[in-house]
């Protein structure tokens, strides 16, 4: 229980509460668009990004690590476009190919780093793979939360806007929206969160924290607005969990913890929610008995 | 040097021969999901023998391949969640799994996480086996039978192969299993991540098996010339690539991943019909308006 009340746990759990809250909000427009695994190829393509800001910069420091990052997303992102746009390759080739490829410069180069003299504290960069939230630094939970606000603010500007784009493109085009500005608006809050996210869950597992609390939610309502309610719950409450598991046993990365209590919320739903498979049955049931 | 590239340039011919069907039918993010989640297999496996030679854990990873398929299928067919949803939180989850327990129970052995995301193909030729009198390392003859078993299914199931993944709609109407095939083929590709974990690790493998034939998938029409291009990319990328890798002492199988990069975006810039003449045309029939 000493744990519950150390001020660095505090300031951990904080940072990715707070984080996988947002990231539920976030995560809801592509898991409800049928897009959930862009995330996950932006996810592994963001860590080259940070070995290259480090090797440009030569420090540690998160602020410009994310700097990084957020660039190599971006051309992760316009690659893929790019590619499914103008050849006949499936958007699923495209993000296996730019997932794989783009990390493997990143292990390529974080050999590279490692293995030079002229580079120094090079450790940390392993950090950015599956996330530390025990070496996160007070600056960390200041960068996460600010991105989170920026996001959310943003969110909630568009959020007519985003529901209409979100459910019905088509209705949206004709009411005026530009979806042009609707997908980088998205991609935007989506890389930013991603960006801040790495330390704390790293770059391969990130993708789960952006749709395991969106399909949550999905599963108790079909209203937009308590979608987005159950998603923050859920990643919230997980990354509480999952940190303090984390915290207390060593040897246990946060990243993957996190994302077991997540998984744990989604296999719960499955069963119980409203949409579950428990209640789906016993409506069938009752049908049944009164035929 | 010389059986450090062999071993890759089996592993990469081995597993792009199956990318193209994987590329084909539109699995490449399946495959991603099996390459995660066969390190629970690795692990449990290994927990239980306590030998990472063992073919127990070609076993384990098979089986926890399937499972994915499975699970994935399940979840996807159960309506609750689009598939790409289903497949993100899969593979996600058993993979975590898997990260937990390498980092907490099996840290002072040989399977540390850098060796499980892009493996160490310079360690290879330090195990090794006699066959015939001849010593060989034993990744190079394991890589070269799951490549013979590939080559096998590709010969005998062709016909299968190429109407499913062309046209599901008449493979069912002639009384083709695409069930059957689809899970064969899944079954192959897990067996042939976890051959080449060792070499290329859970995550560069999948370049392995998707970029040589997307690359190919570009500029050819017919199903037999993607697959002799297929495999003639992958033998030049990692020709090139292990090089690069060698000479500059970095991460070999990274350089690989790296350098397959660049012969797509080569491919995909520069072809008959790529990107450049697309745009100059486009461009220019802009201006004659």
């Amino acid at each position: 229980m000493d744990i519950l009340t150390s001020y660095s746990f505090i300031i951990v759990a904080l940072g990715t509460v707070i984080l996988s809250a947002v990231a539920g909000v976030i995560g809801s427009i592509s898991v409800i668009k049928g897009q959930s695994l862009i995330g996950d190829a932006i996810g592994h393509a963001t860590f080259p990004g940070v070995v290259l800001a480090f090797m440009l910069f030569n420090v540690m420091e998160t602020s410009v690590l994310v700097v990084g990052a957020v660039i190599l997303g971006i051309i992760a992102f316009q690659l893929i476009h790019m590619i499914t746009g103008s050849s006949k390759i499936s958007l699923d080739s495209a993000l296996a190919l730019v997932l794989s490829s783009f990390f493997g410069l990143g292990m390529a180069l974080k050999s590279y780093v490692q293995g030079n003299p002229n580079f120094s504290g090079t450790q940390g960069i392993d950090d950015f793979i599956f996330g530390q939230a025990a070496y996160m630094l007070k600056s960390d939970v200041y960068l996460i939360i600010a991105a989170s606000a920026v996001s959310l603010i943003l969110f909630f500007l568009y959020y007519q806007q985003l529901r209409i784009y979100t459910f019905d493109p088509v209705y949206a085009r004709t009411v005026g929206i530009s979806i042009k500005f609707m997908n980088i608006l998205v991609l935007a809050m989506t890389i930013m969160i991603i960006a801040v996210g790495l330390k704390a869950v790293g770059a391969v597992l990130i993708v789960n924290i952006l749709i395991a609390p969106a399909v949550t939610g999905t599963l108790w309502s079909n209203k937009f607005i308590t979608v987005l309610r159950v998603a923050a719950a859920t990643g919230g409450l997980s990354a509480f969990i999952g940190t303090y598991i984390s915290t207390t046993f060593t040897g246990i990365a946060t990243g993957p913890a996190i994302i077991l209590a997540l998984s744990a919320c989604v296999i719960i739903s499955m069963l119980i929610a409203p949409k579950g498979i428990l209640v789906k049955r016993q409506r069938l049931r009752k049908l049944g008995e009164a035929a | 040097m010389i059986e450090v590239f062999a071993v890759l340039l089996v592993t990469a011919l081995a597993s792009s021969l199956l990318g193209v069907f994987l590329v084909l039918k539109g699995q490449a993010m399946t495959t991603d999901a099996i390459s995660h989640t066969i390190l629970l297999g690795i692990v449990i496996a290994f927990f239980i023998t306590n030998d990472l030679r063992s073919p127990l854990l070609i076993i384990g990873a098979a089986v926890i391949g399937l499972i994915t398929v499975y699970l994935i299928e399940l979840v996807t067919a159960s309506g609750l969640m689009k598939q790409d949803a289903a497949i993100g939180i899969v593979f996600t989850a058993l993979f975590a799994a898997a990260v937990i327990l390498v980092s907490r129970y099996a840290d002072n052995v040989h399977l540390d996480i850098d060796i499980v995301l892009m493996g160490q193909v310079l360690f290879a030729p330090l195990n090794r086996i006699e066959l015939l009198g001849i010593s060989l390392p034993y990744a190079l003859v394991q890589l070269t039978i799951v490549f013979i078993i590939n080559i096998l299914f590709v010969l005998i199931f062709y016909k299968e192969l190429k109407v499913t993944s062309f046209d599901p709609v008449y493979a069912a109407a002639a009384g083709i299993s695409t069930t059957f095939i689809y899970y064969i083929l899944m079954t192959l590709v897990s067996v042939t991540a976890v051959t080449a974990f060792d070499a290329v690790g859970s995550i560069l493998v999948i370049s392995f098996f998707v970029t040589p034939a997307i690359t190919a998938y570009l500029v050819t029409k017919r199903l037999s010339h993607m697959i002799w291009l297929t495999l003639i990319t992958a033998a030049f990328n990692s020709l090139l690539g292990c090089s690069f890798g060698y000479f500059t002492d970095i991460s070999i199988s990274g350089s690989v991943a790296s350098v397959s990069l660049v012969t797509f975006l080569a491919v995909f810039f520069f072809n008959k019909n790529g990107w450049i003449r697309k745009t100059l045309k486009t461009r220019r029939m802009l201006r004659k308006i």
